[in-house]
């Protein structure tokens, strides 16, 4: 299993687009590293999330892999990963984060 | 990216320093690396498990691109502590505020991968004609 740690607004996502992303994010890492995915879901409290000092909508995902992974797939997984997240959310692509980080040396 | 995450006890921000606080760390985060606004997030919790507060009041944690300098980092902690110290009446030896770096290359955000700290201003021009286009 990987870590995965998804940074939500409260009330923003539905339970039901919540579903379809752990089940999409599952998806993604079984199709990207051959692993499951372990989800820490994480709402940030209303009036509580801010981005450019506004009122924030963005949603970010940090997901990190297995083992290194050269920069090149990087940017092709990042990208099939935020506009997956955005397809099912309706979010812009200005409104999703992702990060997938190396894991942390030992 | 950048996300500031500030974790604090039950009522210790009130929902007034909030919006404050997160100007003040737009504004530092900026200031300090020339960074853009539309990239600062500052996120609030309360007891929150997943970033424990360990006999603090505050816990502020900044998770930054790659490539800032000890002095940069340092003048960020210093100026985002005050600000909590002023806006929320908390005593400075009750916040604690710690920092960590994430490659650029790491992170996909606006549509594209994130750039190095310094070329912002070329990606924002390109981006920008793409997304204009």
């Amino acid at each position: 299993m990987i870590p995965c740690t998804c940074l939500v607004q409260e009330g923003q996502l539905s339970s039901s687009t919540e579903s379809a992303l752990r089940s999409k994010l599952d998806g993604f890492a079984y199709e990207s590293f051959g692993v499951g995915i372990d989800i820490n879901w994480i709402e940030v409290p209303k009036t509580g999330g801010f981005t450019a000092s506004k009122p924030s909508t963005s949603s970010l995902v940090l997901i990190q892999a297995p083992a290194a992974i050269p920069q090149d797939r990087r940017a092709i997984l990042l990208e099939e990963l935020c506009k997956g997240w955005a397809a099912e959310t309706g979010q812009t692509l200005h409104e999703v984060v992702g990060v997938i980080s190396d894991p942390v040396a030992a | 990216m950048p996300l500031y995450s500030c974790n604090a006890a039950a009522g210790a921000i009130s929902e007034d320093a909030k919006p404050k606080i997160a100007a003040d760390i737009t504004r530092i985060h900026c200031d300090v690396t020339g960074a853009p606004p539309t990239f600062v997030h500052a996120f609030f919790f309360e007891d929150a498990p997943h970033q424990p507060l360990s006999g603090k009041t505050v816990f502020m944690f900044g998770r930054i691109r790659g490539g800032r300098t000890d002095a940069q980092k340092a003048q960020i902690i210093e100026e985002i502590t005050a600000s909590i110290h002023t806006h929320a009446g908390i005593p400075l030896d009750d916040i604690m505020m710690l920092t960590d770096d994430t490659p650029a290359k790491w992170v996909f955000e606006g549509g594209a991968v994130m750039p190095e700290p310094g070329e912002e201003a070329e990606w924002l021009a390109k981006h920008h004609s793409e997304t204009a286009a």
